[in-house]
């Protein structure tokens, strides 16, 4: 469904990311994982049309997407949920949903898309009326996520998801996550929680300064003795 | 009668018009976009109009709006370069914009240089005319021509005011006024619910552009004067502090702000020479214990909730 191959992309004369290479086949979940500041981010942000890459290609769904504005990509069927949430605060949790159907015009389908975010996502029901910024970090990532939803996506992009959230509640957004994807939708997440991102991924990617140096399985990740030694603590040399 | 005198007549219009002024710089500041380009849009306004009733003796009310869409055109104009910029170096363009538009006045034949255009037809006349033509005069109503002048300016702007209001009160609430909170609150959240930025700020922007085009036409033609110095740096900043000391949350804050901006000076008149000095201190004082603006988005509703709390505590004080 996605296919990034060989991209490049810089900030100014720095190189962020250096001909990173992913795909991510459709109905599966893949990871992307690694450190503070290898690159996780900007690959993702370049993906989602927020920064243009220097080199390389990105197609979706069998079109080249390279250099497309995001209202595009969203067109097209891809979602992005931020980093650190993006939630508008002065907005309440059904405005947060609205905006995020704001390029769809089947009222009948936002209605019914409302109502499924409100079987997953019970707390969002509770809080309807409540402002978004009033809420636990927790609490804002599921709205962030299902406002994402809201556009219909084909594709699903989540960029640290577990970010600055307590384990029980990460545990409870990765559950979440499983589940959207198999009610049909493909998803890409980056992130540091290392453990969390492969047990529920079919495929994972590791990203070191700005180069994937390891990929497989989840599983195979989990189990991967350089992935264990820099990312899960692993075993410490005898 | 006293108080109908033309001159207390012209503030209250003129509070009515940067009532206009204040909701031109709210949408465009609804995108978040700092833009002092609202004098420059209002000379070009201003100017246009003028040009188009003195050279061209074009109706007045055709005028004003041809002025108004002229600011608009040149606002798409100077948006494409620069609405990519933020906050302060958007500011600085925009800024920089204003005096451009003010030097090519001061340089150009048609506008009369230094001296500007006198002259102009006025609003007040032209609307007298009318009633006239409806067989309605002055005296029967009670008043000096003068008077009827003023008051018809008035009511007048007081329409336009109340229609614009109306409309940017539904602005708010539609799809487009969404994009515009959205876009201001978190533009990178904004972009990833697909919204197109550029398109929405560029509206905003010309939104605003039009609003201040159409002040600037009012403005001649209710003085029926203007000279490049109108539209100066000054200018800039009375119609910035609308929405500093108002606050630029919801359009009431704005709106506010060009009330007691404009009716300041006047209720201060006793003071004599220090009448600026208090002017200056009431700033001072507003941004010292309120630096959001006297009103803000939640400021009515805990007004309600304090008022309402009153009520229940008296209502026990009662049993």
């Amino acid at each position: 469904m996605l296919r990034v191959e060989n991209l490049s992309t810089s900030y100014g004369q720095i190189k962020a990311i250096r001909d990173v290479s992913l795909h991510v086949p459709e109905g599966k979940i893949v990871s992307l994982i690694g450190a503070n500041g290898a690159g996780k981010t900007t690959t993702m942000k370049t993906i989602a049309g927020l920064l243009t890459p220097k080199s390389g290609t990105v197609t979706f769904c069998g079109q080249r997407i390279e250099g497309w504005k995001p209202h595009r990509l969203v067109e097209a069927g891809m979602a992005l949920v931020p980093e650190g949430r993006a939630i508008l605060g002065k907005m309440t949790v059904l405005e947060n949903l609205e905006m995020g159907a704001f390029q769809r015009k089947d009222a009948q389908g936002i209605k019914d898309d409302m109502e499924k975010m409100m079987t997953w996502f019970p707390i969002l029901k509770e809080r309807l009326n409540q402002l978004g910024g009033t809420m636990s970090g927790g609490q804002q990532q599921m709205l962030s996520i299902a406002r994402a939803l809201m556009s219909r996506p084909k594709l699903l992009l989540l960029d640290e998801p577990s970010m600055g959230l307590a384990p029980i509640v990460v545990s409870d957004i990765f559950k979440v996550i499983r589940q959207i994807n198999q009610e049909g939708t493909t998803v890409l997440i980056v992130e540091q929680n290392v453990k969390q991102a492969l047990k529920i991924a079919d495929y994972g990617y590791v990203l070191e300064v700005g180069q994937i140096v390891h990929e497989g399985t989840g599983e195979a990740l989990l189990n991967d003795e350089r992935v264990k030694e820099a990312y899960l603590g692993g075993r410490k040399h005898a | 009668m006293d108080l109908l005198n033309p001159y207390n007549l012209q503030v209250i219009t003129f509070i009515v018009l940067n009532g206009i002024l204040a909701i031109s710089i709210y949408i465009t500041l609804m995108t978040g976009q700092l833009s002092l380009g609202h004098a420059g849009f209002m000379s070009i306004g201003a100017y246009t109009a003028s040009i188009l009733t003195k050279q061209a003796d074009l109706p007045l009310f055709a005028a004003l709006l041809l002025g108004a869409l002229a600011a608009g055109l040149i606002a798409l104009l100077i948006g494409a370069p620069t609405l990519k910029l933020h906050g302060l170096y958007l500011a600085i363009a925009t800024l920089g914009f204003g005096e451009v538009v003010r030097v090519i006045m001061l340089n150009m034949e048609i506008t009369n240089g230094a001296l500007g255009l006198t002259g102009l037809k006025s609003i007040g006349n032209t609307l007298y005319e009318w009633q006239k033509a409806i067989g309605v005069s002055a005296q029967s109503v009670g008043v000096s021509v003068m008077q009827m002048k003023a008051l018809l300016t008035l009511f007048f702007l007081v329409l336009l005011f109340a229609v614009i209001l109306f409309l940017t009160l539904r602005l708010n609430r539609s799809r487009i006024g969404r994009a515009f909170e959205a876009i201001k609150a978190d533009e990178t959240a904004a972009k990833a619910m697909g919204l197109q930025i550029s398109y929405y700020k560029m509206l905003a922007f010309i939104i605003g552009s039009v609003l201040a085009g159409f002040c600037g036409g009012l403005f001649a033609h209710i003085t029926t004067t203007v000279t490049p110095d109108d539209f100066n740096y000054h200018k800039v900043v009375e119609i910035l502090s609308f929405a500093v000391i108002g606050g630029s949350e919801i359009v009431w804050g704005p709106l506010f702000g060009a009330l007691l901006l404009t009716s300041l000076p006047e209720l201060l008149r006793s003071l004599a020479e220090y009448k600026m000095i208090m002017y200056g201190a009431i700033m001072v004082l507003v941004m010292a214990f309120r630096p959001h603006g006297l009103i803000a988005a939640d400021t009515f509703q805990k007004l309600f909730r304090r008022r309402s709390k009153q009520a229940s505590a008296a209502k026990k004080e009662e049993f």
